[in-house]
């Protein structure tokens, strides 16, 4: 049987449960066609079938037979919806890029043959890629870019580079992520689970002594949640691992299970860690290492930050007690938020000769290769980490995950590379997530509606995991009014959480700047009015006073609202740290007459390649981009991409490593200036002579900080916040209970911008994940069992492009003058109050203020009943 | 490892399903040992047609974007056209889709071997069944999934199968009846839906269809409702039919509505008796303790559904 695939007869396999996508990544090798959710939802693996946009994950391979196949590779760059995409950077991480720009390249021809030259709208565009979800959120630049596309503005090449670095190879498929990765020869492997919520381990056995596996269980033998990692097998395909884990026998002795948290809390509960030991062994999914705490029964805490606490206490006791209208306590619930990045945890081990190479999709290239020599007791140069372009991670890909325990292990056994790729299943169960919240906030007012105390009261919902930090992130807002946070963890024999995405900060905001907003209700003043007499930032302070004059706040409805739809606008602000890693080194080398920027720092699709070869160019004045190389633990040390880092970190290495460079290169040709643009003739005349001349720039210290510690886990805390303030637009079907968000304006606080386009893709992803996390976004799991029930992507749902508001992002650049580079990292802090806008904006429009997230019709018609 | 049984007529595919095969019309079958019986090659299966009643055939591999364009059919060509996602409807099919499994996250998960068990209570009830039906027969607690079930049930569509007995033409509802505890459908294992018989288009036809859900789009309704209304004289209802899906084990025709809608003018809003028909249907629900808000949520999108076909 064969099919033809971009023009070329192919032969496709005759066995039924082998997916066209499967045939056409690792029987093809046309690895531009990815895998994310397995179930026909999301759209990453789009091909055409006939000129028919299909989803190939669902297609079976023999139906391909007879049948003409186009894949990204297909298109082949030229079509203009590509370049669209670059041009308008349609994209960030690119895992979902391929499938994208399949299914646009179909829909922009046809609207092209039926409307000529005119662009489309939002909604039709909506509807055309319905069947596509992009997890960073980069659906502005994707609008944009399908009707410029559809108005014929791409029919030659554009006389500008994309603005990212990366994106014509993300645009063709040609970008290779992790998952993309299986040398000849590699072997499957496949994670055996716990279908128990607690259970201790008496035997693990694989069916046949032949298949490799390895024993994944803690040293206690003991599983604590329904979908623990046991043990892992291997085999020579897919199919045949599969078939393995399913034979392997688990026998179990059952113990006690407690999977929600009021049982958890209830007298003689079982305990989920029982013992001093397994409590200080408890994950954790803070950020930083958890201090100690007290332990009674599943609850952990308080962890409790004061800043003249007993005030604080003793004037809003007294406030309750007299009834006060001017105390605003209230209560706010959030649910399990999943990262869900479309390329999943995937890890290709191979061991050869005392050495180690690993392909992985982590946000910590160098740190996980660091990691890695340590566990495996191997030296740090045997260990290679490669992970050239990561398809999303959000914070769930930092460390030794199970993948690559798996696979390491696992390829030691079977002498041969090994392959372990989480499921959508998998992902969605065990690979993190952002831990559901209830947090009581109380916040007093004086005469004169000055803050006078806050409480933040926060318990953290991280199944076996603790680490909650959504307390302590309220200290940091509104002044030093007197103030106690306390953070406490209530555990369950649920899967652990992970640092996600500004840990600690949407449920924060969820909760506080709803208070803050019902504050300026009790006070009569406007919400941002009352922000900016509060809040002593002087970066948010200048984003209050933008956001006033926006035509979105001026022009907001004032008044009842009546009828079915009712719209409203509301506002919120964010703060968050500014962190960066003084361990961050860039090599610049000459090489075949060029520069070349070299370091193990990795794109999870922030941007960072564009930040290296846009930093580099700058500082000498070049007309072009410079060539990056990153993802690949060989070179030297690049700083993690968590605690928006990166570019605060690599940003001034690579300036520094411009400004050794040009001394060097001075010192061979003093036609070099000292400063200023170096003139092309004369670079291209000094590199040609000085091939693998290198330099390595660091990370400068800030002006007046701290001396860089020396920490392990590379963490500077630098002086400043970062800030933010949205304001969002909704409006609200009052009879089917939908909420839609309409406009939005994201104003970030961050300094200098190093790379306007990707830095606004990724402040629009921020509101999109936001809307998500307000409005669909929700693990759902068994009260009895604790199993995770939302393991696919229909069941756990992402935001789609129908979903999301139009969006304007707002850069106020100062304020961090103090750093080298001028700005530092935003991910976070564009991320942090989103949520907490909507539903300022759902009480604006109707009323109602909604407590408990995320905002599904069935509370909403329930609310404004 | 399974094989693919490629039958070109519908002989060969009963008696390849006689012998233990699987069908399969478009998508991926997991992984077993029985031989998959690809139904794709089976002329008389594709494409539809009009017949000698002015009725159409819709073979039963026709696929659901082809419908979303079938003329003449306004409340199922709405209703197609929702549904799931364009690359889904260019390959699912009008059988596929009436014959799906359930969506419930209990069936099939590895912590539940025992859901959908005979005997055993299914676990959804205890547990998680926020998406469950709100007309609770006992048995399986997940509502049908099928769209296309609720608009060809309000458009009175027959079912034709063949089996080993022969064809036989049966109206749609007997497909699922009053909804099996554990099954999806009453189709005998030996048996293959052929097509969907729809009857002659009704001239002046006025049809509204709504989803209540979450996400604007390619999201499953939390509600579903349809509603044809054909004219009758000096500008009122002559008949309306009435269904809503993602309620029940099946899907349900209202016939309350439909009567309080006899009549009714067009180009208005839906007047008392249409409302106190509504509050009958809500009245008569027997919700799951996670499901009560379905029932004001069928009201709502049951009002909003007629007041847009009225309006039309």
């Amino acid at each position: 049987m064969e099919a033809h695939v971009n023009g070329s007869p192919v032969p496709v396999p005759d066995s039924p449960a082998t997916s066209a996508a499967a045939h056409l990544r690792d029987g093809l090798g046309l690895t531009g066609t990815k895998v994310a959710c397995g179930t026909g939802v999301c759209g990453a693996c789009t091909v055409l079938v006939d000129g028919s946009p299909a989803a190939s994950c669902l297609l079976p391979a023999d139906r391909l037979a007879g049948r003409s196949v186009t894949t990204v590779e297909g298109l082949g760059g030229e079509h203009p919806v590509q370049r669209a995409f670059a041009a308008h950077d349609g994209l960030q991480c690119g895992y979902c890029t391929p499938g994208f720009v399949v299914e646009a390249s179909v829909f922009v021809d046809g609207w092209r043959a039926e409307h000529g030259d005119t662009p489309p709208g939002r909604e039709e565009i909506a509807d055309a890629l319905a069947g596509h979800l992009c997890r960073c959120g980069a659906y502005e630049g994707i609008f944009s870019a399908v009707a410029a596309a559809c108005a014929g503005e791409f029919d030659t090449l554009p006389d500008r580079d994309p603005p990212r670095v990366d994106a014509v190879d993300k645009v063709t498929g040609r970008a290779r992520y992790s998952a993309d990765q299986a040398p000849p020869g590699t072997w499957e492997g496949v994670v055996v689970r716990s279908v128990h919520p607690h259970a201790r381990i008496r035997s693990v056995r694989a069916a046949d002594a032949d298949t490799p596996l390895v024993d994944l269980l803690p040293a206690d033998r003991t599983v604590r949640y329904v979908g623990q990692p046991i043990a892992a097998v291997a085999a020579p395909t897919p199919g045949r691992a599969r078939a393995a884990a399913e034979a392997v026998a688990v026998d179990y002795d059952l113990r006690p299970a407690v999977a929600e948290v009021a049982t958890a809390r209830a007298p003689g509960a079982p305990l989920v860690h029982a013992t001093t030991d397994e409590r200080a062994g408890a994950p954790s999914y803070g950020e930083a290492p958890s201090p100690p705490a007290r332990w009674d029964g599943n609850v952990r805490g308080p962890g409790t930050v004061t800043w003249r606490g007993p005030t604080a206490v003793r004037r809003l006791r007294a406030a309750a007690a007299s009834g006060n209208p001017l105390l605003v306590a209230q209560e706010y619930t959030t649910a399990a938020q999943l990262h869900s990045p479309l390329e999943p945890h995937v890890c290709v081990a191979h061991w050869h000769g005392g050495g180690l190479d690993l392909f992985a999709s982590t946000q910590s290239v160098s740190g996980l290769a660091d990691r890695v020599a340590e566990r495996w007791e191997l030296d740090r140069d045997r260990v290679r980490v490669v992970a050239e372009h990561v398809g999303g991670a959000f914070g769930a890909k930092n460390g030794i995950s199970t993948d690559i325990r798996a696979a390491v292990d696992l390829s030691r056994l079977a002498g041969a590379p090994v392959r372990v790729s989480f499921t959508r299943a998998e992902e969605l169960t065990d690979a993190g997530h952002r831990p559901g919240t209830r947090t009581r906030v109380a916040l007093l007012a004086d005469g004169d509606g000055d803050l006078a105390a806050m409480s933040v009261d926060s318990y953290g919902d991280g199944g076996v995991s603790v680490g909650s930090t959504t307390a302590t992130m309220a200290l940091l807002m509104y002044g030093r009014a007197p103030r106690r946070v306390r953070d406490y963890d209530v555990v369950t024999h649920r899967p652990p959480g992970m640092p996600m995405r500004a840990p600690g900060g949407p449920p924060m905001a969820w909760a506080l700047e709803q208070a803050v907003d019902e504050m300026a209700c009790r006070l009569g003043e406007d919400p941002l009015a009352l922000r900016l007499r509060w809040d002593g930032n002087p970066k948010r302070r200048a984003l209050y006073e933008r956001a006033a004059r926006t035509a979105l706040w001026r022009g907001r409805p004032r008044g009842p609202r009546t009828g079915r739809f009712r719209r409203g606008v509301g506002a919120a602000a964010s703060n968050w740290l500014y962190l960066f890693g003084p361990r961050a080194r860039v090599e610049l080398v000459v090489e075949g007459g060029e520069l070349v920027v070299r370091t193990a720092t990795q794109d999870l699709g922030t941007g960072i390649r564009t930040v290296l070869s846009g930093t580099v160019a700058d500082r000498l004045g070049l007309p072009g981009g410079v060539r990056v190389e990153i993802g690949d633990s060989g070179a030297v040390f690049g700083t993690g991409s968590y605690g928006s880092r990166t570019t605060p970190s690599m940003g001034p290495a690579a300036a520094d490593a411009a400004d050794r460079m040009r001394a060097a290169l001075r010192g061979r040709d003093p036609r070099v200036p000292e400063r200023g643009p170096v003139d092309e003739h004369v670079l291209k005349e000094v590199l040609s002579t000085s091939e693998g001349l290198s330099v390595v720039g660091g990370r400068v210290r800030d002006r007046w900080g701290p001396p860089f510690p020396d920490t392990p886990d590379d963490l500077g805390v630098g002086r400043g916040m970062s800030g933010a303030v949205h304001l969002m637009e909704v409006e609200v079907d009052t009879l089917l209970g939908r909420v839609r968000p309409t406009r939005c304006w994201a104003g970030i606080a961050a300094g200098r911008i190093y790379s306007e386009r990707t830095a606004r893709n990724q402040c629009e992803g921020a509101v999109v994940q936001g809307v998500g996390y307000a409005l669909f976004e929700e693990r759902r799991h068994d009260p009895r069992t604790g199993a995770v029930l939302s393991d696919d992507l229909e069941d756990y749902r992402l935001p789609g492009m129908g979903d999301v508001p139009e969006t304007e992002v707002y850069f106020h650049q100062e304020g961090f003058e103090h750093v080298p580079g001028g700005g530092v990292g935003l991910g976070e802090v564009s991320a942090v109050g989103v949520a907490a806008a909507l539903g300022n904006a759902v009480f604006d429009a109707t009323g109602w203020r909604p407590r408990d997230l995320p905002l599904r019709p069935d509370r909403v018609i329930e609310g404004i009943r | 490892m399974s094989t693919v049984v490629r039958p070109d007529s519908l002989e060969g595919a009963l008696a390849a399903l006689a012998a233990g095969g699987r069908p399969r019309a478009g998508g991926l079958e997991p992984a077993g040992a029985a031989p998959v019986v690809d139904l794709t090659g089976i002329a008389g299966l594709h494409g539809t047609a009009r017949s000698g009643d002015g009725g159409t055939r819709v073979g039963a591999l026709t696929t659901v974007a082809a419908l979303a364009r079938l003329d003449g059919y306004p409340a199922l060509s709405l209703t197609a056209g929702a549904l799931a996602t364009p690359q889904v409807r260019g390959t699912a099919t009008v059988g596929g889709n009436l014959l799906q499994r359930s969506r419930c996250a209990y069936l099939g998960h590895p912590a539940f071997p025992a859901a959908h068990t005979p005997g055993r209570d299914c676990p959804s009830r205890e547990g998680d069944h926020l998406h469950g039906v709100v007309f609770d027969t006992g048995g399986c607690a997940s509502p049908h999934p099928s769209s296309l079930a609720v608009a060809l049930l309000a458009h009175d569509a027959e079912v034709e199968a063949a089996g080993p007995d022969g064809t036989r033409t049966f109206p749609l509802a007997e497909l699922y009846g009053t909804g099996d505890p554990l099954g999806d459908h009453l189709l005998s294992p030996d048996e293959v839906l052929t097509a969907v018989l729809l009857p002659a288009p009704v001239p002046g036809e006025r049809a509204a269809h709504r989803r209540a859900a979450g996400r604007a789009r390619a999201e499953w309704p939390l509600v579903e409702a349809v509603v044809r209304l054909l004219p009758g004289p000096g500008g009122t209802v002559g008949r309306a039919a009435v269904a809503a899906g993602s309620v029940a084990r099946v899907p349900l025709r209202l016939p309350e509505v439909e009567e309080a809608l006899a009549g009714a003018a067009l180009d208005t809003g839906p007047g008392p008796r249409v409302a106190a028909a509504l509050e009958a249907v809500a009245a008569r629900t027997s919700p799951l303790p996670g499901t009560r808000y379905k029932a004001e949520l069928l009201r709502a999108t049951l009002l909003d559904t007629v007041e847009r076909a009225l309006r039309h």
